[in-house]
């Protein structure tokens, strides 16, 4: 026993505290960095001064004083927060309220309860971060906090390292259980109150606008938007553009989008060239969804917008998982002879205003192509594509008429500068058009075999209406910067030297030092992504098709019964086997199963004949032959060669005679049935 | 308080409390006696949640609302892992008090007054060391037990001297809530350890008839005989009867001798003892009976209705002061009650 914690054991009471002194810190230590500094110095020194007061000897402060202070640290959440409800208030509350629980711990119960709270702690630590970090670390304060719990009851010290084997061992035998009920226990579409997610930080995506310098601010963004796995093969990279928004309003400054409300059919397709492909989604607060262009089939929970873009039933405010299909070569309204009036009319807007430079250029374009809208949009490539313009992610701003200033003097921008200056030039020109954002590029994960993509690949592109094709792609950053396309924007960074964020991949001169981070990265992201596909993504959707590939209905009780049943009842089954199979059998010596295996054919004549548990072999033998003259010689020898076996000195070799000499006596004691009462006599 | 505002609830409660005994007369009927030995299997063991049982649950309820409430996958898991230790904890509860074996060991017999420890000996045969165990006789415990893995160990219940009897051990329960708390598995045991209290010591020759005064004197003087005679020790001699001082002095060793020698018979009766009442006269002999072993003298007992030929030694003494204990008394069931009560 550690002498310092020598008092707790002297006082039956406090048994196991110092444990709990360990395990509740451990609990709430993510907490630091999601709560206000006061809350931790607090917790700390309550713990401190309770190991203090453990370690003396001394008694808990008295009722009273706790309670002002329980008053006054209730208080100052309140002041903190204004509430004492929410996820933070509420953590925080709890936290305070262990501290103080500690702080007069007086007996078992009050260290029970506190270990208790103690396991809610770690759940509110899922407020703030579902790593699968957390999720190990979380694991072993369970397993602290269980050991603790055991120690309370144990009313004598366990050595820590049985203490450590036991609580890992509960932890163990929970699992299964908790693997069924997390897929078996009935999923809802959440929240029962409230707004989860109001007290959640700053979004993180494309927003439904388009300003001057959006965009940049995502390209500064690691975090991952995206991760998407192919069922089929994997298109290559120039052509995987992940369409998000579709906007079509532009004020002269700012494009916005309008959905609309009618919903309409993706493109009748060739389906066995699509591209199939599960895709998971962090949550963006939006309804939006990025899909691969051109969508062809979409998941049931959303549905295609007049405007081609892809819309969810409700806001993404937790990860989801989707799985839909694309057609690579198909846009959207292809054979169709014109687009719609009114369509038209507003891919066609321009603010009055807007852009005077640039509609005087375009009209000279027009004068000398004529009526061929191709050749009119690769003038505006062209010029894009030639000097002075250059790609770069960090442009002068633009403030006045921003196309103008950029078209004619800044002349450096990245792709949405290009998708807006492109839009309002083919617009002047009288050619459908609007912006589109979403992703490209993305890194190609070796390691899981996923594409990445982060929010920093953020992208911005044009289509424009040609009648009888439909919406058809253009990127003019393809133009610009095509290998921004080729390679994604982190091979660009490599190229230009430029302090581009993102993680450079499969470099060439990279240290291999870069590269070790690069792989420890890749194991990272792998590690994570399993852990969100496979456990955070898990929601009343997933729910429903993994039921239905089992030929199960999630939304039938009956069902999730019968999945209940079967599932634990097989755990039951496994359970049973193991503890019989580790149960250790005694084996009786052969001599003694012969035995008893005579003393049950014996008692199969004559009941009274069977021997007793406490009956000297030869007493008993020299019974049975009194009551059964006939089989007098037979019991004497068995009953001799018995005591032989068990007691006397003999070889192997002489033990296994005599073994088969039992067995030959045995044999000759017929087998006799409590009905027939045959005697034949084998030994006169 | 009105007396009729409390008949209400005591009447509740007076039923609530016949229909326990019910159900308790129907449990221990299944395993009515246990004599010796108990092993406990399956059968007899039985398993409710404790007052922390319920809090963890309803700490478990919260966490299932949050987690539905926040679609938190990792917060449904963490439930879930505790639903199943929770779960979990019936067997590991329950596997501390299975395959136990309990048997009784002999109980020392004491005189009325002196506190009466009863000890019972537990042993694990299942090969896994057993925590907090809890042996009760109604309101009486021993102190929290721990078996080593294949080990035995002895409990040792103290319960409040009944007086001058044979008494048999009322029900025992033999709990634990090892190792989480959340729950208590329990086993009724009916094992029938004899439990003998002789009367108390009563000096005849002290008018009070208080106190246990053992000293040798007493009957020697009232019968009125020679003083000892002291004479060479002789294997066999009592070991109480050894003169130490002489020892000391010579470095041989002597035994102090009543004079009428030893094959003086001394009768003990129940008619001679100078008291009426039944007791006090049990009493007496006791006294007597003591007086006359450590004298190591040859006695007989006379009782109504009973009469113990003259012998001598420890047998004879225990002989002796059993008829004391039995006397005109049923074995009877002893009433446990909380200490110093």
């Amino acid at each position: 026993m550690t002498p310092t914690f020598a008092a707790a054991y002297a006082n039956p009471n406090l048994r196991g505290l110092e444990l709990a002194l360990i395990a509740l810190p451990v609990a709430a230590l993510p907490h630091i960095w999601h709560q206000p500094i006061w809350i931790s110095v607090l917790v700390a020194l309550a713990i401190a001064v309770r190991a203090w007061l453990l370690v003396s000897g001394r008694q808990a402060p008295s009722l009273g004083v706790m309670s002002l202070l329980a008053l006054m640290a209730g208080g100052l959440t309140f002041v903190q927060y204004g509430t004492v409800f929410g996820q933070e208030p509420g953590t925080a509350l709890l936290l305070v309220m262990i501290a103080f629980k500690l702080l007069e711990t007086r007996n078992r119960r009050d260290i029970v309860i506190a270990l208790f709270l103690g396991y809610f702690v770690v759940v509110t630590t899922y407020f703030f971060d579902q790593s699968i970090l957390i999720a190990a670390y979380s694991l072993l304060a369970t397993a602290l906090l269980t050991a603790a719990l055991i120690q309370v009851h144990a009313e004598r010290f366990i050595a820590r390292r049985q203490l450590a084997r036991q609580a890992g061992t509960m932890l163990l035998h929970a699992l299964p259980f908790m693997l069924i009920l997390f897929v078996v226990f009935p999923r809802i579409q959440g929240p029962l109150w409230g707004d989860p997610q109001r007290d959640q930080t700053a979004q993180t995506g494309l927003s439904g606008e388009l300003n001057p310098g959006d965009i940049a601010q995502l390209l500064q963004d690691e975090s991952t938007a995206l991760r998407v796995e192919f069922d089929t093969d994997v298109p290559p990279l120039r052509a995987q553009y992940w369409r998000a928004l579709v906007m079509t309003d532009f004020d002269g400054r700012r494009w916005s989008v309008d959905e609309g409300r009618s919903t309409i059919q993706p493109t009748a397709v060739d389906h066995d060239t699509l591209v199939h492909y599960t895709a998971t989604l962090e949550p963006t607060r939006a309804r939006y969804l990025p899909v691969l262009d051109y969508p062809a089939v979409l998941p049931d929970d959303a549905d295609l917008r007049a405007n081609h873009q892809v819309l969810r039933d409700r806001r993404i405010t937790n990860r989801i998982q989707y799985s839909a299909a694309a057609d690579l070569t198909t846009p959207p309204g292809a054979g169709e002879a014109e687009l719609d009036p009114e369509e038209r009319e507003r891919a066609l807007h321009l603010p009055p205003s807007a852009a005077p430079r640039s509609r005087a250029e375009v009209a000279l374009w027009r004068a000398t192509h004529g009526d061929d809208d191709r050749a009119i949009i690769q003038e505006a490539l062209q010029r894009f594509g030639a000097e002075p313009y250059r790609y770069t992610l960090q442009p002068p701003t633009l403030q006045d008429d921003t196309t103008d200033q950029f078209l004619f003097e800044t002349q450096a921008g990245y792709c949405e500068h290009y998708a807006s200056a492109f839009a309002v030039l083919m617009r002047a020109a009288g050619i459908p058009t609007r912006v589109i954002t979403g992703y490209q590029g993305g890194a190609w994960q070796t390691r899981g075999e996923y594409l990445r993509l982060r929010n920093a690949d953020a992208h911005a592109w044009n289509e424009v209406w040609l009648d009888g094709e439909g919406w058809v792609r253009i990127d003019p950053t393809a133009a610009i910067a095509p290998e921004r396309i080729e390679q994604g924007l982190t091979g660009l960074a490599q190229d230009t030297g430029e302090d581009i964020p993102g993680f450079l991949r499969d470099g060439e001169g990279l240290s291999w030092m870069q590269r070790a981070r690069f792989g420890l990265e890749d194991w990272r992201d792998f590690a994570q992504f399993r852990w969100e596909s496979w456990v955070l993504a898990f929601d009343p959707e997933r729910q429903r098709e993994l039921f239905a590939r089992l030929g199960l209905d999630s939304q039938d009780w009956r069902s999730i019964l019968i999945a209940l049943a079967v599932g634990f009842g097989s755990l039951a089954v496994l359970a049973i086997a193991w503890v019989w199979l580790r149960t250790p059998r005694r084996r009786l010596p052969a001599a003694e199963r012969l035995l008893q295996r005579l003393s049950r054919r014996l008692a199969r004549h004559d009941r009274t004949l069977a021997r007793h548990p406490h009956e000297p072999v030869h007493v008993w033998s020299r019974r049975v032959a009194q009551a059964r003259p006939d089989l007098a010689d037979t019991l004497r020898a068995f009953a001799e060669v018995y005591n032989r076996q068990r007691f006397g000195k003999l070889s192997s070799n002489q033990r296994a005679d005599e073994l088969e000499r039992l067995r030959d006596l045995l044999r000759d004691v017929p087998r006799g049935s409590p009905r027939q009462a045959v005697h034949t006599p084998i030994h006169q | 308080m009105r007396p009729d505002s409390v008949s209400v609830p005591s009447r509740s409660r007076r039923r609530m409390a016949r229909l326990r005994d019910d159900a308790i007369r129907w449990i221990t009927r299944r395993h009515a006696h246990d004599g010796a030995a108990a092993h406990l299997g399956r059968d007899r063991i039985y398993i409710l949640p404790t007052r922390a049982g319920y809090t963890l649950l309803g700490i478990i309820l919260v966490m299932l609302l949050g987690s539905i409430n926040y679609s938190n996958n990792m917060a449904f898991l963490l439930t879930f892992l505790l639903v199943g230790i929770g779960h979990n904890a019936m067997w590991y509860t329950h596997r501390n008090l299975l395959g136990l074996r309990i048997a009784t060991l002999p109980v020392p017999p004491v005189f009325a007054g002196q506190p009466l420890q009863i000890p019972l000996r537990l042993e694990e045969a299942a090969g896994r060391a057993r925590e907090a165990l809890n042996l009760r006789v109604g309101p009486q415990a021993t102190k929290p037990l721990a078996i080593p893995a294949q080990g035995s160990t002895t409990a040792t219940l103290t319960l409040a001297n009944p007086g001058r009897g044979i008494y048999s051990l009322p029900r025992q329960r033999l709990d634990t809530r090892y190792p989480l708390g959340i729950l208590e598995v329990w086993s009724w045991l009916t094992l029938a350890p004899e439990i003998v209290v002789y009367p108390a010591p009563i000096d005849p020759g002290d008018p009070q008839g208080g106190g246990g005064d053992q000293s040798e004197q007493g009957l020697a003087r009232r019968e009125g005989e020679a003083p000892d005679q002291i004479r060479p020790y002789r294997p066999g001699d009592p070991p109480g009867r050894i003169v130490w001082k002489a020892y000391a002095r010579s470095g041989k060793l002597h035994v102090r001798e009543a004079a009428s020698g030893q094959g003086d018979r001394l009768w003990l009766d129940w008619e001679a003892m100078p008291a009426s009442d039944p007791e006090t006269r049990l009493s007496m002999l006791c006294h007597q009976v003591l007086a006359a072993h450590n004298e190591g003298r040859i006695y007989g007992l006379r009782l109504p209705g009973q009469t113990l030929e003259p012998a001598q030694g420890p047998a004879h003494r225990a002989h002796c002061l059993r008829s004391l204990a039995q006397f005109q008394t049923e074995p009877v069931e002893l009433q446990p009650q909380a200490r110093g009560a």
